[in-house]
């Protein structure tokens, strides 16, 4: 075969290998033309990090977050935060939440085999945060958006939520690593390879 | 002159070629096969999965040892993961397929101040996840494990890292009598406590939008 062939079908599958791989890279956010960010597809695929619980019995019948709060992250951004301790621009971060099974006792909790505790129970709500400086630079880059803490379906797009209701308590509390509650992710606080 | 400058092109093109087939290949290829993330020593131990932090979490019961009389079998939080192709078949078929990992892994709760084990944080009173404690996993092989349903059960230590590199089949009495007890009827997985497993659908990987 000429050897120019070679060099010229090599180098298209330089660029579809190229093409190909990206398909892994961070899918990051999408917005709508108005600003409002499109719900994340998918996420259930990425890394889980962590599923802190505030059940709905320990606190007056109602949780800010009802009740188990599944945190997940893509693998290249967490991958990026363990070597550099902080997340690149456009990150996401999924919070899902999730019900207790209906509780037996009145901290909310249940007997089972396995034990007395809580259960995962019904889907309730989505909660999405967003690192991108120059669309919420005045919220420490990251700006964040709730599709809804009740049952399915959720909603398609989310506009920001206001400062008061989200970022000022991450402000107040975990400014200092990069907006994100590291302490209660396993992941995020153990020196890993 | 003429021919290094024809020899690397030739190897460019090669090497691209070759990089190209082997993404081709390998990347279907997993996804069809009978891949397992089983894998076993010669004596019939289990060796620990590697990169299921990667695969799909599922749900994560939660039985703090403050609810259960300061031990609870498993301490505390269970995180749990099967990879992305077995819940795909399970979705169509309403069984796992053989060679279907699942991994438990454990954390403890975040230093508790209440005698149930909880503590206030921002978000509220809760339980949060502290350290790492712990592995299991069950292993679908109908020929291994036919005596338990099909289901083999392993430990690799209920304390922090590290753990067990590889791990023997649990008796009976110590996981799988109480799998066959109560979900024998569930392909011996607690799906009820999994939200999206007892939903069955197709689409699981994200949730359903107005």
């Amino acid at each position: 075969m000429n050897i120019k062939w070679i060099a010229l079908i090599g180098a298209v599958l330089a660029i579809a290998t190229v093409a190909f791989s990206q398909s892994s890279a961070p899918t990051g956010p999408q917005f709508t033309k108005e600003g409002n960010l499109v719900l994340p597809s998918g996420f259930r695929e990425w890394v889980f990090i962590g599923g802190p619980i505030t059940p709905n019995a320990l606190n007056n019948g109602k949780a800010d977050f009802p009740e188990f709060h599944d945190v997940y992250i893509e693998r290249e951004n967490l991958r990026y935060y363990q070597q550099h301790g902080n997340f690149p621009e456009g990150t996401v971060m999924v919070k899902e939440l999730v019900l207790t099974q209906p509780g037996k006792y009145p901290d909310g909790s249940i007997d089972s085999a396995s034990g007395r505790g809580y259960f995962p129970g019904a889907l309730q709500g989505l909660d999405v945060m967003v690192k991108d400086s120059k669309r919420f630079g005045d919220t420490n880059d990251w700006g964040f958006f709730t599709f809804g803490h009740h049952a399915l379906p959720y909603e398609p797009t989310a506009k920001v939520m206001s400062v008061g209701q989200c970022a000022y308590c991450h402000i107040a509390h975990v400014a200092k690593t990069d907006m994100v509650w590291v302490q209660y992710y396993p992941l995020l606080h153990t020196q890993l390879h | 002159m003429q021919n290094k400058q024809h020899l690397a092109a030739t190897l460019t093109g090669m090497a691209a070629i070759g990089v190209f087939v082997a993404l081709l290949c390998t990347a279907p290829v997993t996804a069809q096969t009978e891949h397992s993330a089983a894998v076993f020593t010669a004596d019939g131990k289990l060796k620990m999965p590697t990169g299921f932090r990667r695969w799909v979490f599922v749900g994560a019961p939660t039985t703090p040892n403050a609810l259960n009389n300061g031990k609870a079998n498993f301490p505390e939080f269970h995180h749990v993961y099967v990879e992305a192709q077995n819940l795909d078949a399970y979705m169509k078929t309403g069984v796992f397929p053989e060679g279907t990992v699942f991994i438990k892994e454990l954390t403890r709760v975040l230093n508790p101040t209440f005698p149930d084990g909880s503590r206030f944080e921002p978000s509220g009173r809760g339980f949060f996840n502290g350290e790492f404690n712990g592995i299991d996993a069950t292993v679908k092989d109908s020929k291994r494990f036919a005596k338990t349903n099909g289901w083999g059960f392993f430990t690799f230590g209920h304390h922090p890292q590290p753990y067990e590199a590889t791990a023997k089949e649990s008796p009976v009495e110590e996981c799988a009598g109480c799998h066959i007890a109560n979900v024998a009827k569930t392909d011996m997985t607690w799906v009820q406590f999994y939200p999206i497993l007892h939903a069955r659908t197709a689409n699981w990987d994200t949730p359903e939008a107005k």
